[in-house]
């Protein structure tokens, strides 16, 4: 119902109280300050401890559960005035949940955004790591479903810290060794479990193996939010991320031999299969991150590089 | 003559209840109960001491409720005890209480130190795990990182435990029972521990398989060379398995000697009893 | 008595039985003997003489109740085997104390090869001289070599007791015990393992044997002793105390 017909229906029962249909007024980035200095807190202690998960009172969002409000959270306790967003899904700026987030991220805080990693200050995603190098200036912010990387292997609470505590990964090894043993290679896809700066082990969900090697000895800061089970995790710069894997078992990024991208021809970005479908053709392959592969068929197909293909 | 003992044990105690002694006044073998009826306790175990030497086994009998579980679980960790002292050689050359330390080194002694073959193989065992990965489990807590090398060593040690190989890679739940503790065996020496503590180990298993078991960890002890502790209530496992043995009733040790002593010259009015029944 | 390999004094042996009314059994009322390097030595006597008790208290299967038993070590030193502790005696048999008895214990699922061998490295052997030594004396018994990885609980009485008896010789003690180590062998069997006890002798062996073969005591021993009711009765020359038990069977 359009704005007009609203006044009008309600017209008679509020009577000249225009107020009620401005905006609401909100505090800088959404949280109060109480929450603010909590979730940043666990956020310092996540930096202090690379790789341990640390309990937040995780707070209702505007997104429901399992849509990224942890990601949300810690963005939103750490985004200052001068910060540029970028928010990708699965790596494409322009999936509706990105655009939801970021849309609430700029509207309480009134800061610019952007698709390009170069022009961000804080990137917030689910799924990927842009293709672009990032540095020093910028904070990835990982929407995490599923914080534990034991879950797998161990249900009970307590005996899952205890692990932790004790650096006990034993029974991961075995879920390792039998993963390997059943499948001849080891199958995990996204969330590959990582040892932090030799002590914890972290699951990096969501992100795929392509995306794993980014996270060792990194420039940039990744924190981890995972809203529904109220943990948050972090990967400071120039820290050693190891994906497990025995040492005779070389840790392999995807790769689908001869495959390029359809839009802009990169074989070297992590790629995703557009699947055959009758409507639209279909049956190819593109770059995950939309808006790499955007400039880059750009820089190709300007005049003055010749418009080579 | 020195004979270095891998593990010592004295003056071990445990107490269920209130923990006061007024409670040894009327409890043990010459009372007749672990019960006491002063305090309410139960004296589970008391007073329990022994060294075993590297190469040597040591029997621990009794009928049940003897204590002599208790004394296993108290020495493994599982349980904790009231008082005593438990020295390992390979801690701190002996000279550190393992009873003192805390939960979480406890369970790092489990890994190569000590290691235990439980009565029901599902307590030692993952049964959700293949055979090889059980044993994947011990090595890589001991700091394994080679796929290749800790295949091997598993298909070692389950040939020397007499499972064939081609069940390396089954889930340890489809196993018969007999079968789950030999590989339960395997994994107890996946980390060449030189102490190794048996509760019962072939109790519940049928004769035939049971005596296979048998068979197999008599020559495992004599191969490895390992200090070996064996309670059981089933003299001819103690007969064939150990060269000494104590005798537990009601908490308490009532005797202790060389096994064929004690089978054939048993001093003590119990020993006399269970030696008398068990021969018959 | 450092001169001799083995020596008692006044070795007592009594049970007191519980189970039934507290009674006391004397299976040993004060045994004095001496036994030589290279002296084979017969029990003699009726069963509940005493003879069995003496080899067992000797070897601690027995707990002694009071008395002596000094034994030469290999190494020369000398120990009270009754005071020894429960470790030490258990390190000392089969290296500088064998016992034979008539019953193989517990051995079921192995063949005679592994058995012989397994004695022989426990007393110290390495591997390899062991698996000879194993084999040289298999074949001195008579054990036939197809048998040797066969389980000996399916073998017969006469083939369990002369791997009893190899497994039991397979390195030289300074004193071996032997209770009944050929009762349920057949003649050309006896006379090898006999054969084999003799030379065990020749090589500087005490033994202290119990017989109830007449002739394998003639045959063997260079003195017999007599007992009777837990005591040594007589001790002496073969022939002489053999007469003195034929009279007495036939008087």
């Amino acid at each position: 119902m359009s704005t007009s017909l609203l006044r009008q229906a309600l017209g008679e029962a509020v009577g000249d109280d225009e107020s009620l249909f401005d905006e609401p007024e909100v505090n800088f980035g959404l949280l109060d300050e109480y929450s603010k200095r909590e979730i940043r807190r666990a956020i310092l202690t996540a930096v202090a401890v690379p790789g341990y998960q640390v309990p937040f009172g995780s707070r209702e969002m505007p997104v429901a559960r399992g849509w990224g409000s942890g990601g949300l959270q810690v963005s939103l306790a750490i985004v200052g005035p001068d910060d540029v967003v970028k928010v990708i899904d699965q790596g494409d700026d322009e999936g509706v949940n990105a655009v939801n987030l970021r849309r609430l991220i700029v509207s309480s805080t009134g800061i610019p955004e952007s698709t390009t990693p170069e022009d961000s200050t804080l990137i917030q995603t689910r799924h990927r790591i842009p293709e672009d190098p990032l540095d020093e200036r910028h904070v990835l912010v990982l929407q995490v479903p599923v914080p534990e990387p034991l879950r797998g292997v161990e249900r009970d609470m307590r005996e899952l810290a205890r692990m932790h505590a004790e650096a006990d990964y034993a029974r991961m090894w075995v879920s390792l060794y039998e993963d390997k043993v059943r499948n001849g290679v080891i199958t995990r896809t996204t969330g590959y479990p990582c040892l932090v700066d030799g002590r914890y082990v972290i699951a990096t969900t969501p992100i795929p193996r392509w995306d794993v090697p980014r996270l060792h000895q990194s420039r940039f800061l990744s924190l981890f939010g995972a809203g529904r089970e109220k943990r948050i995790y972090a990967v400071p710069p120039h820290t050693d991320v190891e994906p497990l894997t025995f040492e005779d078992v070389p840790f392999e990024v995807e790769v689908t031999p001869g495959a390029t991208c359809r839009t802009c021809g990169s074989s070297e970005s992590f790629l995703v299969e557009v699947p055959a479908s009758r409507v639209d053709g279909g049956g190819h392959w593109v770059c995950s991150d939309s808006d790499w592969c955007r400039r880059r068929r750009e820089r190709r197909d300007h005049p003055s590089n010749g418009g080579d293909s | 003559m020195n004979f270095d003992w891998a593990l010592k044990v004295s003056g071990l105690g445990k107490i269920h209840g209130v923990p006061d002694l007024r409670a040894l006044e009327d409890t043990g073998p010459d009372v007749g109960t672990a019960k006491s009826a002063l305090t309410g306790a139960i004296v589970a175990a008391w007073d329990v001491g022994f060294e075993v030497a590297p190469g040597e086994a040591l029997g621990v009998i009794g009928e049940s409720g003897s204590g002599k579980s208790t004394v296993m679980r108290c020495i493994a960790g599982d349980q904790t005890s009231t008082t005593g002292e438990v020295l390992l050689r390979s801690l701190d050359r002996g000279r550190t209480n393992v009873l003192d330390l805390d939960p979480s080194a406890r369970r790092r002694l489990r890994v190569a130190d000590l290691s235990v073959v439980y009565q029901d193989p599902a307590e030692g065992l993952r049964l959700n795990v293949t055979a090889g990965g059980n044993i994947a489990e011990a090595l890589t807590a001991a700091g394994w990182r080679h796929f290749g090398r800790i295949r091997d060593r598993a298909a070692e040690l389950l040939e020397r435990t007499e499972v064939p190989l081609s069940r390396m890679d089954d889930l340890v739940g489809t196993f018969s029972g007999g079968m789950r503790q030999r590989v339960q065996l395997a994994k107890a020496l996946a980390n060449e521990p030189p102490v190794v503590l048996l509760d019962e180990p072939t109790t519940g298993l049928d004769a035939s398989v049971a005596a296979g078991v048998l068979d197999l960890i008599r020559n495992l002890l004599e191969e490895t060379g390992v200090a070996a502790v064996v309670v059981s209530h089933d003299f001819a496992v103690i007969e064939m398995l150990t060269t000494r043995c104590v005798v537990m009733n009601h908490g308490r040790i009532v005797e202790a000697g060389l096994t064929d002593r004690l089978l054939e010259d048993p001093h003590h009015p119990y020993s006399q009893r269970l030696v008398g029944a068990a021969r018959a | 008595m450092t001169e001799h390999i083995f020596s008692c004094r006044g070795l007592t042996k009594d049970f007191v039985l519980h189970t039934i009314d507290g009674r006391r059994v004397e299976a040993l009322r004060g045994v004095d003997l001496d036994i030589l390097p290279g002296e084979h030595v017969a029990l003699a006597g009726s069963s509940g003489a005493g003879k069995s008790s003496l080899l067992k208290c000797i070897y601690r299967t027995y707990e002694p109740t009071s008395g002596t038993a000094l034994l030469r070590l290999r190494s020369g030193e000398h120990v009270d085997l009754t005071r020894l502790t429960d470790q030490e005696m258990a390190h000392l048999r089969g290296r500088d104390i064998g016992y034979v008895s008539q019953f193989l214990r517990a051995e079921p699922r192995r063949g005679p090869l592994d058995i012989v061998t397994r004695a022989g490295v426990s007393r110290g052997m390495d591997r390899s001289t062991a698996r000879d030594a194993a084999v040289h004396s298999l074949r001195r018994l008579n054990i036939d070599e197809k048998l040797w990885d066969v389980h000996a609980s399916v073998l017969s009485g006469g083939e369990k007791q002369r791997i009893n008896l190899a497994a039991g010789t397979i390195s030289s003690p300074q004193l071996l015990l032997l209770d009944e180590p050929v009762s349920a062998l057949d003649p050309a069997n006896r006379e090898a393992a006999l054969d084999l006890i003799g030379d065990l002798t020749t090589q500087g062996v005490a033994v202290l044997a119990v017989f109830h073969d007449i002739e394998a005591m003639e045959r063997l021993a260079s003195r017999i002793v007599l007992m009777r009711n837990g005591r040594v009765e007589m001790s002496g020359d073969p022939t002489m105390v053999l007469d003195v038990l034929t009279q007495g069977a036939t008087a």
